[in-house]
């Protein structure tokens, strides 16, 4: 096997264990501000309620974050083990940015999620509060380094080429390259929805099924309530990051995403794309949307083609293309679902309108799909780079046989499959046993009940 | 001393901290594959599932402070190794997964409890088998690792190591197990551990004995200057050995401190931590590969002190917090004092 089949291997490799590892942070991000929501509400109100739920969601807190950490470690060796030469070149940047994530963020999750799992009865409420609200911290500060990390390989600053090794010149440069500041946003945000179609989904369950309602009217209302803000907010974050980074640092990718062969104010829809053309296989046009989509409602402006980007350099279309378009169809979908949910809000049937239940029953992964989309996006968009512009991705792998790599990858399928697998059944039995005590029981407290969820759904 | 310098020492307390610490979860998990009773094995399954997965956090720390500190070992070493790293992450995951699973379902341990065993052992022996193939040296061109997959074997030595590991992590659970446990859980402990002692001493002194006919080591002129550290480390190593065959102790006469064991074996842990490194000193990745020639630029060093290695202390900290809250015997069972 050639030396191209052990580079595929080792990106298939990293995409799959890439992929499995940002399932568990993007739900646990989310997750822990609920955390910190039940217990701040508890405090508040002394209403057992709170804590119940509190509990119940830490549950399931608790096990996507050890998953979260085993397939963490396996992506800190692969560095090393797949991409030494990128790990040589880029280890005075990104290890030290990384290492930083496991200092700060890593090490203060792990610290303070014993207290938090372990510590009830051990330690008082003030103190139950702090570690909540550390273990959150940690969650976003995990976030916030990564993306230094990753957007310095989209937007590469502040370094100097030292025999082909980037060494850092001014650090404030690289921590807050160019991309940066607006992927942060956008990924912080898409955990956050993402664990809010999570979070609502669950709820909706226990509507379906009529058991738990008050967690189940809770959960969907925080979960609505947010999301109707952020999932608006994030349109327009996104359109940002394309003008002011794809298009500017990216443009293959954008052209990849666009997916049109021919200069055409038409919106390419679906395709079956030719990687080095001269045209698509096929494809489905909506006339006119290309140009609104380039911001002229006129009609007149044309989408360049891929034409433009050599055939050498032009990254492959076909995982762009339909990447973006399942984080954009997605979004759009929990666009179309949260303003559904505020008008049934407003008119009082939010909590018996069965057929939206099951609708946000069925959407429960969809803002995870949408977070594997962009990246697909935002990684293969980068190709044939591994930095941005600076050190090709097949000059960044490790000297390995393609035998080597298709065994470890082989393995690690199964094993990532048997983990999905139980991960899946874990919370789907967390969710059928429901929260542990009767307190959650519709009680003659509902009507204080309502007014504490009034106060927690500030959106609404 | 120069920052590089600081920031190994850094590199080498994760590496210290993590095969003390995963190192008796490990060994208790090999120890398992060898106990019949259930009740038993559920206890050692207990007192593994408190912390291990902070045990191992130290392992990402430490793949970290040695990439962000010294990129090159990291390009070079871990492809160099990769045929046995990869089975040592597999094993990690599946053991931490089925030692979760263990206790969810009756009847699971049956299933869970072997591979969790299993994947104990394999991991022990990936470890020793990668720090085997890394002393006896590796070939380096340029930024690149230069030899085949297998070049680490080195003719099977590779293979001593690793079973060295598995009987020093052996000896570490059987430590652990005398002084958190009681009855017969300790006793069977006590002489699991003075076997793997006596192991443990032919597999230390072989692969001290072989390791310049397997390897590429060549000393550095300084390291005859370093005879102090040799002499300290080989004494503490030994010294430790044999203070851990007499402290483990499976009939119980008289008075006596359960911690004894725990002792000897960090000194066994201290001794050959000082021996490998006033051996290998400068040298990282023998035979070329320097602390000084693998080191990130100063400013990136400058970073990693201030930003991360300041948090070391505040992390150990709390863990030893964590081990406080858990001391004591997990046996209900009195224990004479």
């Amino acid at each position: 096997m050639s030396h191209t089949t052990m580079l595929d291997l080792s990106r298939w490799q990293w995409a799959l264990t890439a992929a499995f590892h940002v399932t568990f942070p993007a739900i646990t991000v989310g997750t822990s501000i609920l955390l910190i929501v039940c217990y701040a509400m508890y405090m508040r109100t002394d209403d057992q309620a709170w804590l119940t739920m509190f509990r119940f969601w830490r549950q399931i807190f608790g096990i996507g974050f050890a998953i979260g950490v085993v397939s963490g470690i396996v992506l800190t060796f692969e560095f090393g083990l797949n991409w030494g030469r990128f790990a040589h070149d880029v280890g005075p940047i990104i290890g030290v940015m990384i290492a930083m994530e496991v200092g700060w963020a890593f090490f203060l999750e792990a610290g303070f999620l014993g207290l938090l799992v372990y510590g009830e009865g051990r330690i008082g409420r003030r103190m139950m509060m702090f570690a909540t609200c550390m273990v959150s911290l940690g969650t976003v500060l995990s976030v916030t380094w990564i993306m230094v990390a990753n957007s310095w390989m989209q937007t590469p600053a502040g370094y100097k080429r030292v025999h082909g090794q980037f060494q850092p010149i001014n650090w404030v440069d690289v921590i807050f390259n160019p991309s940066f500041g607006i992927r942060f946003a956008h990924m912080l945000l898409a955990a956050l929805i993402a664990a809010g179609f999570f979070i609502a989904g669950i709820s909706s369950w226990y509507f379906l099924k009529r058991r738990h309602l008050p967690l189940a009217r809770r959960g969907l209302s925080i979960a609505l309530g947010v999301l109707a803000v952020l999932v608006p907010l994030q349109g327009y974050v996104g359109s940002e990051q394309v003008t002011t980074y794809v298009l500017k640092y990216k443009p293959a990718e954008a052209l990849a995403i666009a997916g049109l062969w021919k200069p055409s104010t038409g919106y390419s829809l679906i395709e079956i794309p030719r990687q080095n053309g001269p045209k698509n296989i096929w494809q489905l046009t909506i006339p006119w949307y290309g140009s609104e989509v380039a911001g002229d409602l006129s009609g007149n402006t044309p989408t360049p083609p891929l034409s433009l980007v050599p055939n050498k350099l032009r990254p492959k279309v076909l995982p762009i293309f339909y990447g973006f378009r399942v984080m954009f169809f997605g979004w759009l979908l929990m666009l179309l679902a949260v303003i559904v949910g505020v008008f049934l809000r407003l008119r009082g049937r939010l909590y018996d309108s069965r057929w939206f239940h099951r609708l946000l029953l069925a959407m429960t992964p969809l803002g995870i799909f949408a977070i594997w989309g962009g990246w697909v996006t935002a990684e293969e968009g980068r190709q044939p780079w591994i930095v941005n512009g600076q050190l090709p991705t097949a000059a960044a792998v490790s000297p390995l046989h393609a035998w080597s790599v298709l065994t470890s990858f082989t393995v690690l399928v199964a094993i990532y499959l048997t983990l999905l697998g139980t991960y899946v059944w874990y919370v789907a039995r967390a969710v059928r046993q429901g929260p542990g005590d009767s307190v959650l029981g519709d009680s003659e407290t509902t009507a204080i009940r309502s007014q504490a969820l009034a106060e927690a759904a500030p959106a609404s | 001393m120069r920052l590089s310098d600081g920031w190994m020492i850094a590199v080498v307390l994760c590496l210290a901290m993590y095969i003390v610490l995963d190192g008796y979860d490990l060994g208790i998990g090999i120890m398992t594959l060898f106990d019949r009773d259930a009740a038993r094995r559920r206890e050692m399954h207990g007192l593994v599932a408190w912390l291990w997965d902070g045990n191992e956090s130290w392992l990402v720390l430490l793949a970290l402070s040695l990439w962000s500190g010294f990129p090159l070992v990291t390009g070079t070493a871990l492809a160099a190794l990769y045929v046995v790293l990869f089975p040592m992450l597999w094993s990690l995951i599946v053991r931490g997964v089925s030692l979760e699973l263990i206790g969810q379902h009756d009847g699971w341990h049956r299933v869970w409890g072997p591979i969790f065993g299993i994947g104990s052992l394999l991991a022990a022996f990936c470890q020793g088998a990668a720090f085997g193939g890394l002393v006896a040296g590796l070939p380096v061109h340029g930024a690149n690792f230069a030899g085949g997959p297998f070049t680490f074997l080195h003719h099977g030595y590779a293979v001593l190591t690793g079973l060295t590991a598995v009987m020093l992590y052996v000896l570490a659970g059987s430590a652990w197990l005398y002084l958190k446990t009681a009855g017969q859980t300790q006793r069977r402990a006590a002489r699991t551990g003075r076997l793997a002692v006596i192991l443990l001493a032919a597999g230390t002194a072989a692969s001290w004995l072989l390791a310049p006919i397997a390897g590429s080591v060549t000393l550095d002129p300084g390291a005859t200057a370093r005879l102090p550290v040799w002499i300290a480390g080989a004494s503490l190593l030994a010294a430790g050995l044999a203070y851990a065959f007499f402290s483990f102790r499976p009939e119980s006469r008289g008075p006596r401190f359960d911690a004894w064991p725990t002792f000897a074996a960090l000194a066994v842990y201290a001794g050959g931590l000082m021996l490998t490194g006033g051996l290998l000193y400068p040298t990282v990745v023998p035979p070329h590969v320097t602390v000084h020639s693998a080191a990130s630029p100063h400013s990136s060093l400058l970073f990693l002190t201030i930003g991360v290695g300041l948090i070391i202390p505040v992390i150990l900290t709390y863990q030893t917090f964590g081990y406080w809250v858990f001391r004591g015997k997990t046996t209900e069972e009195a224990t004479p004092v």
